[in-house]
């Protein structure tokens, strides 16, 4: 479970101070996907490393399973599943490697690292590759061996940013598949995303943000209560303003 | 099993199946250093010898005014040659080592007894090209001076130990080892360089590289710390330049064996246990060296920029041989504790065979490890700025 309270954020560029994350508030439940859902430069990414703990907020609090990040980051980390924008892998390693790597890095026992990445590896579909090294991998296989290793230390919470960006049709539809899995064991899934047709496949809760800021927040159903469309997706141009970067 | 080593490993691995990375490090610069200083040395030593006693091809000018002088130069391995045209710039151009111009009154003042003049024509811009001749010359006309003077003083009846009030001779305390040649100077410098900033390669690969690669944000969403993290990177790129070091200090001494022997009036070989000896002196300057570059490497935005740091870089060994080379001082204690100086004497030390006693190791070593935990310290805090990994 991951709550965040009154969450801030800002940056200077250049002399003026921009407000990436203004008053962010939201809670994301286990067993649950909570999608965040905003156009490009809406403050996603910064709101997630500032629960990665890559970020110090400026303001508010966040809670992961009940823990500050500020106090306990180590801690945080652990129970924390993340991939960020930044997907990068180590190109003369396997995929096999890339993945031991991180866990040991969080510290398991390489028998543990075995079992856990085989069930990774059926999960998403990687046995074609896993023990190829990853220069001149598929952007597909890229992101399946970042999850994968973003996943090694089985932790309850996950959290994805962008994780279907740049995927073709078929990776999207089993990675969709993967988090369902996810919540199916009981995890607490959030991620990002600026494509709302993601978000309405597969979240039970939406979080919309623009400019910083969160303009609306619950179930689908809750959205288009609250905006009185029936169609979502004339329920999210209603909130956000704009049309402006959500169909992608 | 600790973060840092795992993180050690992996840099290793990684290093390691870097094909270009390997072969420049592990073969490249230890085949180049000790050809490089061999082949300069074997040459060296080769040009001094032929110009201490081959034939000497000496232009003079006015030979015929002094017939005895020139004859006496044949019987001393001289062969006498025509002057050229222009005798000051044919010395400036290089084209003559020394040239000897025997005055028109020469044989008038021989016969009177004054002093005939006889001079030299070099440049003494070149020392290291023309020295060796210019000594012999001025030796040969020395030594005619002393026998033709001490034949005159018997003639008029006069004991030649007169004329001879100073007896002045000659005691060198060199050890073989201690009297090395230029090649051997650079030895210091070139071990100091590569100590530095040999692993340079992988500790730019392995921050900017990694933050480049977008691979740096998931390693810090890990719980490790980002001391563990920048501390398993740093002993990586120390053990690569430890290794690399090795394999040239051990490819130097194959070198040198190669050199023929009698080629050689000095010991130029280094002994088995001075190799460790060096390697330890020079363990301060790889950690002080892969912290430096690694810090840097967080700091530049890129790799290119990482890279432009590095000339700055390579100028700082260089500082106390160029320090040495203006002021050949003799080792003072405080010398020991300054980075670079300090290792360049002991290294120096170590090939001339000197004793080192255990206080200097403890004052050079010492100082050597506490610069490194400042720069690890700095490092470390600059791992941990925001925009290290979140520059997207």
């Amino acid at each position: 479970m991951i709550e965040v309270r009154g969450l801030r954020k800002s940056f200077a560029a250049r002399g003026a101070e921009i407000r990436a994350v203004d008053d962010v508030s939201f809670v994301a439940r286990d067993g649950e996907i909570t999608g965040l859902l905003g156009p490009n430069g809406a403050g996603k990414t910064t709101t997630l490393r500032m629960l990665y703990t890559l970020m110090k907020p400026d303001d508010g609090r966040v809670l992961v399973d009940g823990l500050d990040p500020c106090e306990q980051p180590g801690e945080v980390r652990r129970r924390l599943g993340v991939l960020p924008d930044a997907r990068g892998v180590y190109k003369r390693l396997t995929a096999r490697e890339n993945i031991a790597y991180f866990g040991r890095l969080h510290g398991i026992d390489d028998a543990v690292i075995e079992s856990r990445m085989a069930s990774l590896v059926a999960a998403l579909g990687m046995q074609d590759f896993i023990d190829r090294r990853t220069e001149g991998f598929s952007q597909g296989q890229r992101t399946k061996t970042a999850i994968a290793r973003a996943l090694v230390h089985d932790p309850r919470n996950v959290l994805l940013d962008e994780p279907t960006n740049g995927l073709d049709v078929m990776t999207t539809r089993s990675l969709r598949q993967f988090l369902r899995q996810l919540r199916a064991e009981g995890r607490c899934v959030l991620f990002s995303s600026h494509i709302m047709q993601e978000v309405a496949a597969l979240c039970d809760r939406i979080v919309v943000i623009a400019r910083g800021r969160v303009v609306a927040q619950g179930t689908p159903d809750e959205l288009r209560r609250q905006t009185g469309h029936q169609n979502l997706e004339d329920a999210f141009v209603q909130v956000i303003g704009s049309e402006e970067g959500l169909f992608a | 099993m600790s973060a840092w080593w795992t993180v050690l490993r992996k840099e290793l691995l990684d290093a390691f199946r870097d094909r270009r990375m390997v072969i420049v490090a592990l073969v490249v610069m230890p085949l180049a250093v000790p050809l490089i200083l061999a082949g300069m040395s074997s040459v060296g030593s080769k040009r001094q010898e032929e110009k201490r006693e081959g034939t000497l091809e000496l232009p003079v000018i006015g030979a015929g005014h002094a017939s005895n002088l020139v004859g006496w130069l044949g019987t001393n391995d001289v062969r006498v040659v025509a002057p050229p045209a222009d005798p000051d710039s044919a010395v400036r151009r290089q084209e003559y080592e020394v040239i000897v111009r025997i005055d028109a009154r020469f044989g008038e003042d021989w016969r009177a007894g004054r002093p005939a003049r006889v001079e030299l024509i070099f440049d003494s811009s070149r020392p290291l090209q023309s020295g060796t001749t210019i000594a012999r010359v001025r030796g040969l006309l020395a030594a005619y001076d002393r026998q033709v003077g001490t034949l005159r003083l018997i003639a008029r009846g006069v004991h030649p130990a007169v004329a001879q009030p100073l007896q002045v001779a000659d005691r060198d305390v060199a050890t073989p080892e201690s009297r090395f040649d230029l090649a051997q100077q650079m030895l210091p410098y070139l071990m100091l360089l590569l100590a530095f900033i040999g692993g340079m390669q992988l500790a730019i690969d392995a921050t900017a590289g990694e933050r480049e690669r977008q691979s740096l944000e998931p390693l810090l969403a890990t719980p490790v710390s980002r001391e563990a993290i920048i501390s398993g990177k740093i002993l990586a790129t120390a053990t690569f330049t430890l290794l690399s070091l090795l394999v040239t200090l051990v490819m130097y001494r194959v070198a040198f064996a190669l050199v023929p022997a009698e080629r050689m009036d000095t010991s130029l070989a280094v002994p088995l246990d001075a190799l460790a000896r060096l390697l330890l002196v020079v363990l301060p300057v790889v950690l002080l060296g892969a912290t430096l570059l690694t810090a840097l490497a967080a700091f530049a935005r890129s790799h290119r920029e990482a890279q432009g740091y590095l000339p700055l870089l390579i100028f700082l060994p260089m500082l106390p041989t160029m320090y040495l080379m203006v002021a050949p001082v003799k080792t003072q204690a405080w010398m020991l504790a300054v980075p670079f100086l300090g290792q360049n004497q002991l290294i120096l030390r170590i090939l001339r065979n000197e004793p080192i006693s255990a206080v200097e190791w403890a004052t050079n070593l010492g100082a050597g490890f506490v610069v490194f935990a400042i720069v690890w310290w700095l490092a470390a805090k600059l791992y941990h700025r925001e925009h290290l990994a979140a520059s997207g």
